[in-house]
């Protein structure tokens, strides 16, 4: 009983610090990053949700916007961008290619269909592209993702 | 001008052998020239160092497929203020499994990367090319995308490019969906009459 107060305050102090200072990587593909700059910028200003600080190298952010098409010479670099960040990371699929493929669905030779078919996604934002309402609605929602995140009950706990 | 431009090149490249194609509306069509593949480079050379009517830029190459030949089109122009022109140059490859061209990278650096896109896409081979590598598509690519034969390819680095997971090719089809709309007004009939 003891532990499970403890922890439980623990996980949502953690939780609370992750989910309000998301730093994201300075990573744009193909248009959707231009909506994605769009939100940064003072009109809607992601720094609201402390993720407005968008860091230019992997090692220093939390959560990866994949913002456009990814080809198949993009994927790999992808990949690898993703397993260069450091723990904890969240990736943000934004607009429909980094879903499913987009318009390059059905004759596109060059383009992944999918970008979760590399990095695992947490969430999904749709739109073609999407407006900066909903990359702030994706952040939030992965930010209600993040607060409901217990990390360290299934570390500790499963052993105490 | 056209007509001036052939007679130009017939005089000064010997064996250049040039046509010119001057269409009945202009304004739906342009007109163009038609060369000698092989004396590319010679007519590219006088092009750009001549003195009666000289093109002191090359604004676009471009490989077409007509399924028979490929067609390689330059885009010649010439920036000045009191008399400026433009001219598309058009050549003829007939060989299709390896189609090559002398490249006029020595005459206009400009071509560079435009003849390194169209070997990118359309396997259009130039010779002497300082740097001839792929451009968009990633170095070990196999086959030139924009040939009316490519044949798509299914994994590449060990990623599925369409997974079957994913792909539902009849709902998309323009068959299926008229088919759909055509079962929907019939029954929809259907149920008046009743």
């Amino acid at each position: 009983m003891q532990d499970g107060v403890v922890l439980t305050t623990l996980d949502d102090f953690l939780n609370w610090g992750r989910k309000n200072s998301l730093w994201p990587m300075t990573f744009g593909l193909a248009c959707c990053a231009i909506e994605m700059m769009a939100t940064g910028a003072s009109k809607y200003d992601l720094e609201r949700f402390g993720a407005g600080a968008f860091m230019a190298t992997p090692r220093r952010s939390d959560v990866m916007i994949v913002a456009g098409t990814v080809t198949l010479k993009m994927a790999t670099r992808v990949k690898t961008l993703y397993e260069q960040m450091a723990e904890p990371k969240y990736v943000i699929s934004m607009g429909s290619c980094a879903n499913k493929g987009g318009p390059y669905w059905q004759h596109g030779y060059h383009v992944l269909k999918g970008v979760d078919e590399v990095v695992p996604v947490d969430v999904y934002v749709p739109g073609c592209p999407p407006r900066p309402e909903s990359l702030i609605e994706g952040v939030m929602t992965l930010q209600k993702k993040i607060a409901n995140e217990r990390l360290l009950r299934n570390k500790c706990v499963k052993h105490a | 001008m056209l007509n001036q431009l052939v007679e130009l090149i017939n005089k000064n490249v010997p064996g250049a052998n040039a046509t010119a194609f001057i269409p009945e509306d202009t304004a739906k069509l342009d007109g163009s020239v038609t060369v000698e593949a092989a004396k590319i480079l010679d007519i590219a050379t006088w092009l750009r160092s001549n003195t009666e009517m000289p093109f002191n830029a090359l604004h676009v190459i471009s490989a077409v497929d007509y399924v028979e030949y490929f067609e390689v089109c330059y885009m010649f122009a010439h920036y000045d203020v009191e008399n400026p022109r433009e001219v598309i140059l058009k050549v003829k490859l007939t060989d299709r499994v390896d189609p090559r061209l002398d490249s006029i990278v020595s005459v206009y650096p400009a071509a560079n990367f435009q003849e390194r896109e169209a070997f990118d896409m359309m396997g259009v081979r130039f010779n002497n090319h300082p740097d001839p590598r792929r451009i968009l598509c990633p170095d070990d690519w196999v086959g030139f995308p924009l040939r009316k034969d490519y044949v798509y390819p299914k994994m590449y680095n060990g990623m599925e490019v369409f997974p079957d997971s994913k792909m539902n090719f009849e709902d998309r089809e323009f068959k299926a969906r008229q088919d759909l709309i055509n079962k929907a007004q019939k029954a929809a009939s259907v149920d008046e009459v009743q």
